[in-house]
C-alpha cells in the first residue's frame, strides 16, 4: 500500500472524471427533468400522469411480469442445466460450459433476428404445425409477449446457468450424498440441501437476468414490434416518435431505480457471502 | 438409476439446442440461394455471403463500429489501468465513490446513457455524432476496463514494484518494467471483452446516430425493416464468427477467463 | 553519532498516516558489520528497515549513510539493497534477467553485463538455472537469486526481511552459513529483521532488540543471551522465570524475600530453567508438572515465590509428580534486569 494520496488521486481522478462528465451527470439531469413540472419547481405529477395512462400501466407490467418469469424460468431451467454440467467429466465439462457461455460472444442483434426465422408466419414452427395438422391457418407467434418471452430466456439463459454452476461447485462435496444416506429423497435434497447451499448463486444470476431483460431493448424492439412495448422500446418511442422527453425521463427513472435495487441486492448478498467466509477462515 | 443417466444428457442436449439452435439456424441461412430469409434454405449459396462485401452502408457501419470498438476500448484502457492501479496499490481517499462512479455505466441501460448524452453533451456542446459515440463507447466499457484489470493486479505481488525501485528504476519506470508485462493477459483480456461489448452494444448508440453516422448493429436492424433477405443473416454469421474466434484465440493464448 | 559509526539513525520518528510506528529512535551501525532487529511482530523493526531503504517515508530526524544525509534521498538512489521476505522476484524475467536488472538501469551492458551477472550467479550457487523462470524454483533457490540480485548492485548496505523464516530446517542452515559467507566475503553491512531469537544468535554481530518502536537493548549475541537488561529481553530469549524486585526485595505471597545484599540496584532478576538449582537450596516447591525432553527434564513447581520453571539432567534421579523439592535461584547466575515491564 503506497501513501502518497496526491499521487493516488492524479491516477484515479481521470477516469472518475471522465464518467462522472460524459455519464454521470446527463443522466442525473436526463433524470431530475421528470421532477419538474411546466413553471419550474419541483413536482411528481408526470409521475403521476405516466401511471394513470392504462397504456403506460400495461407496459409497465409487462414488464415486471416479463422479467419475473423469464428469470423464475430460468432459474428451474438453470438448475437442471447447471447441475447436469457440474456432475460431467472433467474434459466434457469445460467444452458444455463453452457451448453455454458461446452465445454470449454473439451480437444480439443476430441471435434475436434468428427468432424472426423460427417463430415468423413462414417460420419452422409454423410449418412444422401446419405440415403436422395441428393448426391450420399460421399462429401469430412472432411480435407477442411469447415471442419476447422466448427471446429474453434464450439471451440471459447463459448467465444463470454459470452462476450456479459456480454455486453448485462451491457447494460441499459430501452434502448431497449425506442427504441421501439420511433418507432424504431428491426434491427433498433440492429444497434442503441445494437450494440453501446455492441461494447466493441463485441471486446472483438472478439478479443479472432480472436486470439485463429491464434494459434489453432489441429483443422487445424487434420480437415485440411496435405494440408490445416493453420499458425500454416504450422510452424509445416516447423520444422517436413524441417528443416527450418528461416521460422518458419518468421511465429512465424507473428502469434505473428498478436496476439499482437489484443490484444492491447483489451486493448485500455478496458482502453478506464475504463476512461467512472471513468467519469460516 | 439410468432413467437419471438419460435424464442428464437430456435436458443439456435441449439447453444447448435452445442456446445455440436459432444461432445455427442464421448460419445456415445465410448460404440459402433464395431470396427471402428461411429455414431449410432453399439451395446453396454463396451470394448472400458475397453481398455483404457490396453493400455501401454495411461497410460504413462496420468501419465505425470498428472505430468505436478499438477506439472505445483504449480509451477506456488509458484511464481505466492509472485507476485500477490507484485503487489497488494506493490508500486512495474516497476509493468507493471513485469506484462507483466508474462503474455505475454498467448498470444504467444504455438507452438512458445515449439519450442523456443526446440531450446535455451533444447539442448544448454541439458536439459531433462520432465524438459523442466514441465518449459513449469508452463510458460504456470503462466499466469492464476496472474491474478486469484490477482483478489482475489483485493477484500480481505488489513488492516486486519495491523491489524494481531498490534496484534503481523510478516507480513510473518499474510499473512499465514490471508490472505491465504482469498484467498484460488482463489488459489483453479487458481489451477484448470491451471490443466484444462495445461492438454488439445497441441501445446506447440509438439516439447517436447521423446522416451516414450509424453503428454496424444499428444498420443491420434499419436494413432489415426494409430488405428481408438474407444478406443480414449473412452478416450476422461473419460477425459471430469473428467475436468467437477472438475470444477463442484469447482463450487459447491468455487463458482469457481467469480475468473474466 | 561516533566516527566509526557508517549508518545511522538519529531521532528518526515514522508513522503509518497519523498512527505512530516508530518514536525517536537512534542506532549507530559501523561498515561491515552483521546486525539483527529483533522483536515480536509489531515492534517496528520491518518499518525501520523500510526507512532504510527508502520505502517509507521519515516524518522526522536522520538517516545518513557513508557521511551523507540520505534522509530525503528517493529509494532508487540510495544503494541499499533488500531482499524482500517473499523473494518479490519479477515473475516474467528468467533468472538471469532477474539478476542483470539492476545493472541494466546502471547502463552497464555487453560483456561486463554478463560478465557480472554470471558470477553473481555463480556465487549463489545458481549458474545452471539462468533461463529458468521464478516459479519453477524451489523457495531456497528463489531466494538466492533475490541475494544474487541485490548483491550484483554491490550495496553499501544489505538489508533482509526475515531471511529464514520461509525455509525449512535443513535449508535454513545451508542459508545462514551463506550469508555469512558473503558478508565475510564482501564485506557488505547487513541488517536483517527477525522475529526468532535463535537465528539472531546465530547469525548476527550485534543484536538490536526492539519493542514498541524503540529499542530495548543493543548488544553482542553473548550479551543479549546471557546479559538480558530488561525483563523484555530477558523473556524473549528464554528466562523463563523472571522477578520483579522492589528497593532489592522480591514480593511474594509468602512475604519479602530479601535479595538486596546481592543486587541492590536491579529491577529485577532473570533465570532460565537451566540455572535454577533442584534438589538443594532455601526455597521448597511441589512438583505440577514434568516433561521429559531427550537429554534433559523440565519441572514446573509450585512455590511461594509462584510457579517456577527448572531444567535438569536427565541423567540426574526423576522427580515423581507432587514430591516437595528444595531449590535454589542462585543469585551470583541470575541477569540482573535494570528495567522491568
Amino acid at each position: 500500500m503506497f501513501q502518497n494520496r496526491a499521487e493516488a488521486l492524479a491516477l484515479a481522478l481521470p477516469a472518475a472524471i471522465f464518467a462522472a462528465a460524459v455519464f454521470l451527470v446527463p443522466v442525473v439531469i436526463l433524470l431530475s427533468d421528470g421532477f419538474r413540472n411546466p413553471t419550474g419547481g419541483w413536482s411528481v405529477s408526470a409521475y403521476i400522469e405516466f401511471f394513470s395512462n392504462p397504456l403506460n400501466q400495461a407496459v409497465f407490467l409487462r414488464t415486471l411480469k416479463l422479467g419475473a418469469l423469464v428469470t423464475v424460468t430460468a432459474a428451474v431451467i438453470g438448475y437442471a442445466a447447471a447441475f447436469a454440467i457440474v456432475n460431467l467429466e472433467p474434459g466434457m465439462k469445460g467444452k458444455v460450459t463453452g457451448l453455454v457461455v458461446l452465445p454470449l460472444m454473439i451480437s444480439p442483434v443476430a441471435r434475436t433476428y434468428a427468432w424472426i426465422v423460427i417463430l415468423g408466419r413462414t417460420g419452422i414452427v409454423n410449418e412444422a404445425f401446419q405440415a403436422l395438422g395441428l393448426t391450420q391457418a399460421p399462429l401469430r407467434i412472432l411480435f407477442s409477449e411469447t415471442a419476447i418471452f422466448i427471446g429474453l430466456l434464450q439471451l440471459f439463459l447463459p448467465l444463470m446457468i454459470i452462476s450456479l454452476i459456480s454455486a453448485l461447485e462451491n457447494m460441499p462435496k459430501d452434502a448431497v450424498p449425506a442427504a441421501r444416506v439420511l433418507g432424504a429423497n431428491w426434491l427433498q435434497v433440492f429444497w434442503k440441501v441445494i437450494l440453501p447451499l446455492t441461494k447466493e448463486g441463485l441471486v446472483i444470476g438472478g439478479t443479472l437476468v432480472f436486470t439485463g431483460c429491464l434494459t434489453a431493448y432489441i429483443t422487445p424492439a424487434i420480437l415485440g414490434g411496435s405494440k408490445v412495448l416493453m420499458l425500454e422500446t416504450l422510452l424509445y418511442q416516447q423520444v422517436s416518435v413524441s417528443n416527450n422527453f418528461v416521460a422518458a425521463s419518468v421511465i429512465a427513472f424507473i428502469l434505473i431505480a428498478m436496476s439499482f435495487a437489484a443490484n444492491i441486492l447483489l451486493k448485500r448478498v455478496a458482502t453478506a457471502r464475504n463476512k461467512q467466509r472471513r468467519a469460516a477462515a | 438409476m439410468t432413467a437419471q443417466r438419460l435424464f442428464i444428457p437430456f435436458i443439456l442436449f435441449l439447453v444447448i439446442a435452445f442456446l445455440i439452435g436459432p444461432f445455427l439456424i442464421i448460419v445456415a441461412a445465410s448460404f440459402s440461394a433464395g431470396e427471402t430469409l428461411a429455414f431449410p434454405p432453399q439451395g446453396f449459396s454463396l451470394r448472400w455471403i458475397a453481398k455483404v462485401f457490396t453493400v455501401e452502408s454495411f461497410r460504413a457501419s462496420f468501419g465505425m463500429s470498428m472505430f468505436l470498438a478499438i477506439g472505445g476500448t483504449a480509451a477506456a484502457l488509458i484511464l481505466g489501468i492509472p485507476a485500477s492501479y490507484a485503487l489497488s496499490r494506493y490508500k486512495l481517499p474516497g476509493a468507493e465513490i471513485v469506484r462507483t462512479v466508474v462503474s455505475a455505466p454498467i448498470i444504467v441501460p444504455g438507452i438512458i446513457v445515449g439519450l442523456a448524452l443526446l440531450r446535455y453533451i451533444v447539442v448544448p456542446f454541439q458536439v459531433g455524432i462520432t465524438l459523442a459515440l466514441f465518449l459513449a463507447h469508452t463510458a460504456l466499457v470503462l466499466p469492464y476496463a476496472v474491474r478486469v484489470v484490477s482483478a489482475s493486479l489483485e493477484n500480481l505481488r505488489s513488492d516486486i514494484e519495491e523491489a524494481a525501485v531498490l534496484l534503481g528504476s523510478s516507480r513510473l519506470g518499474a510499473f512499465f518494467r514490471v508490472v505491465m508485462p504482469n498484467i498484460r493477459g488482463g489488459i489483453l483480456s479487458a481489451f477484448i471483452l470491451g471490443f466484444v461489448t462495445s461492438f454488439n452494444q445497441v441501445p446506447v448508440s440509438l439516439f447517436l446516430s447521423g446522416p451516414g453516422v450509424r453503428t454496424m448493429p444499428i444498420d443491420m436492424i434499419a436494413y432489415m425493416e426494409i430488405v428481408f433477405d438474407p444478406s443480414v443473416a449473412a452478416l450476422s454469421s461473419l460477425l459471430a464468427f469473428m467475436s468467437i474466434g477472438i475470444v477463442f484465440a484469447a482463450e487459447r493464448f491468455l487463458g482469457f477467463s481467469r480475468y473474466v | 553519532m561516533s566516527d566509526a559509526s557508517y549508518l545511522s539513525l538519529s531521532k528518526l520518528t515514522l508513522a503509518y498516516g497519523d498512527t505512530p510506528a516508530v518514536p525517536d529512535l537512534d542506532l549507530d551501525i559501523r561498515k561491515g558489520e552483521l546486525i539483527a532487529l529483533l522483536g515480536p511482530s509489531g515492534c517496528g523493526k520491518t518499518t525501520t528497515m523500510r526507512a532504510i531503504a527508502g520505502l517509507m517515508p521519515v516524518k522526522s530526524g536522520r538517516v545518513s549513510l557513508d557521511g551523507a544525509d540520505i534522509t530525503r534521498v528517493p529509494a532508487n538512489k540510495r544503494a541499499v539493497g533488500l531482499v524482500f521476505q517473499s523473494y518479490a522476484l519479477f515473475p516474467h524475467l528468467t533468472v538471469y534477467e532477474n539478476v542483470a536488472f539492476g545493472l541494466k538501469l546502471k547502463g552497464m551492458r555487453g560483456n561486463e553485463l554478463d560478465a557480472k551477472v554470471q558470477s553473481g550467479l555463480k556465487s549463489v550457487g545458481l549458474s545452471t538455472f539462468a533461463n529458468r523462470r521464478p516459479a519453477e524454483l524451489s523457495g531456497g533457490q528463489q531466494q538466492r537469486v533475490a541475494l544474487a540480485r541485490s548483491m550484483v548492485m554491490e550495496p553499501k548496505v544489505l538489508l533482509l526481511d526475515e531471511p529464514l523464516s520461509n525455509l525449512d530446517a535443513r535449508l535454513r542452515l545451508e542459508m545462514r552459513t551463506e550469508l555469512q559467507r558473503v558478508q565475510k566475503e564482501t564485506g557488505v553491512t547487513m541488517i536483517f529483521v527477525t522475529h526468532d531469537q535463535a537465528e539472531a544468535l546465530a547469525l548476527a554481530d550485534r543484536i538490536v532488540v526492539m519493542k514498541a518502536g524503540k529499542i530495548e537493548q543493543i548488544g553482542s549475541p553473548e550479551d543479549i543471551y546471557s546479559r538480558p537488561t530488561s525483563s523484555f529481553v530477558a523473556d524473549f530469549v528464554g528466562f523463563e522465570n523472571i522477578f520483579q524486585l522492589d528497593q532489592g526485595k522480591l514480593q511474594t505471597s509468602a512475604g519479602l524475600v530479601d535479595l538486596s545484599s546481592h543486587a541492590p540496584s536491579a529491577a529485577g532478576l532473570a533465570w532460565r530453567p537451566r540455572m535454577v538449582t533442584l534438589g538443594s537450596g532455601p526455597y521448597r516447591g511441589t512438583v505440577r508438572g514434568t516433561s521429559f525432553a531427550g537429554d534433559s527434564r523440565e519441572y514446573l513447581l509450585d512455590t511461594k515465590l509462584g510457579p517456577i520453571k527448572a531444567e535438569v539432567d536427565a541423567s540426574q534421579p526423576a522427580h515423581a509428580l507432587g514430591a516437595e523439592l528444595a531449590f535454589d535461584l542462585p543469585v551470583e547466575r541470575a541477569a540482573l534486569l535494570s528495567r522491568f515491564g
